[in-house]
């Protein structure tokens, strides 16, 4: 038996968009079910969602809150190839791993796995992601909850893969030159250095052009 | 008893994206995996001719996979980044 935040999430699209203000699907879920939030926040579930949510919870079902978006066709992210320098921030903003690439490679959508959260968008710095309409109307509720389905494995891996510290960049770098990490890496850059390097360029050229 | 880890191969176009998932022995290799994958087969492409690396950084091929892995093929940027900046640069002063 599932418990009621489970249940609650089950009946959200799981695009982790973050319109609803909260920072994914699912704590926007244990918000519903604390009574800290109201049903109406999340664009991506349109409409149905708030049935869904309000026949749930047996309450009176309402309008989507426009101040949490519109309910819209469904998009997905694409790059301007022209224009990526392959920086990787999309693929760390990307909340289900829907871009491929690597960095000073070439980054692509995987359409299929892609949301339409735009939070890919923000990140990049040369502009270079655009969302395309990939229907005409918003999905029915049925793709919506097998999408759905499918992000919400996606999401859950990534922050498994995450938080498990599977980045091994540390070890590999260990692995070819054990003596810098025996140092430790981060050296705090203190303010007052940075001010007293520029106090030092100035002086040396207020003395002129040294031989 | 052969233990077998689930990993994810994938190579992504504009157009068309590959990404299958594949059951494998444990100690399989990064280069094994894209052959078992069927890629190069599926979208006619030379898959030794790309960089290949596990969740967005490059690795050898001879890597062995872990469980939860996505082998992943990636193909060159199509601008040279510092000359992009430069034309960016010309366009927002001129």
């Amino acid at each position: 038996m599932a418990d009621r935040t489970s249940l609650i999430d089950a009946l959200l699209p799981q695009t982790q968009c973050t319109r609803c203000g909260f920072p994914a699907c699912r704590p926007y879920a244990e918000a519903i079910d604390r009574g800290e939030a109201d049903i109406d926040r999340c664009p991506p579930g349109g409409e149905d969602g708030v049935v869904a949510l309000a026949t749930l919870l047996g309450r009176a079902t309402k309008p989507l809150d426009p101040a949490y978006g519109l309910e819209a066709p469904p998009t997905v992210a694409v790059i301007d190839e022209a224009v990526c320098i392959g920086c990787t921030k999309c693929i760390q903003a990307c909340p289900v791993d829907a871009i491929v690439g690597a960095a000073r490679h070439m980054h692509t959508i995987v359409a299929d796995e892609c949301t339409g959260c735009e939070l890919c968008i923000a990140p990049c710095p040369v502009d270079c992601i655009a969302m395309v309409p990939v229907a005409a109307a918003p999905l029915p509720r049925e793709r919506v909850l097998a999408r759905a389905a499918h992000a919400r494995k996606r999401y859950e891996a990534r922050r498994g893969r995450l938080d498990t510290g599977d980045d091994d960049s540390l070890q590999r770098i260990a692995d070819k030159a054990p003596d810098v990490v025996a140092q430790p890496v981060a050296v705090p850059i203190s303010r007052n250095a940075v001010l007293e390097a520029i106090a030092r360029g100035r002086a040396r050229r207020q003395q002129g052009p040294s031989t | 008893m052969a233990e077998t880890i689930r990993v994810e191969v994938a190579y992504a176009e504009p157009q068309r994206q590959f990404l299958r998932a594949l059951e494998v022995p444990a100690g399989t290799t990064l280069e094994q995996a894209i052959g078992a994958s069927g890629l190069a087969e599926a979208f006619g492409i030379d898959v030794d001719a790309l960089e290949a690396g596990i969740w967005s950084k490059r690795r050898d091929r001879g890597s062995v996979l872990a469980d939860g892995d996505r082998v992943e093929l990636y193909r060159p940027l199509v601008v040279d980044p510092k000359e992009a900046r430069r034309r960016r640069a010309v366009k927002r002063t001129g």
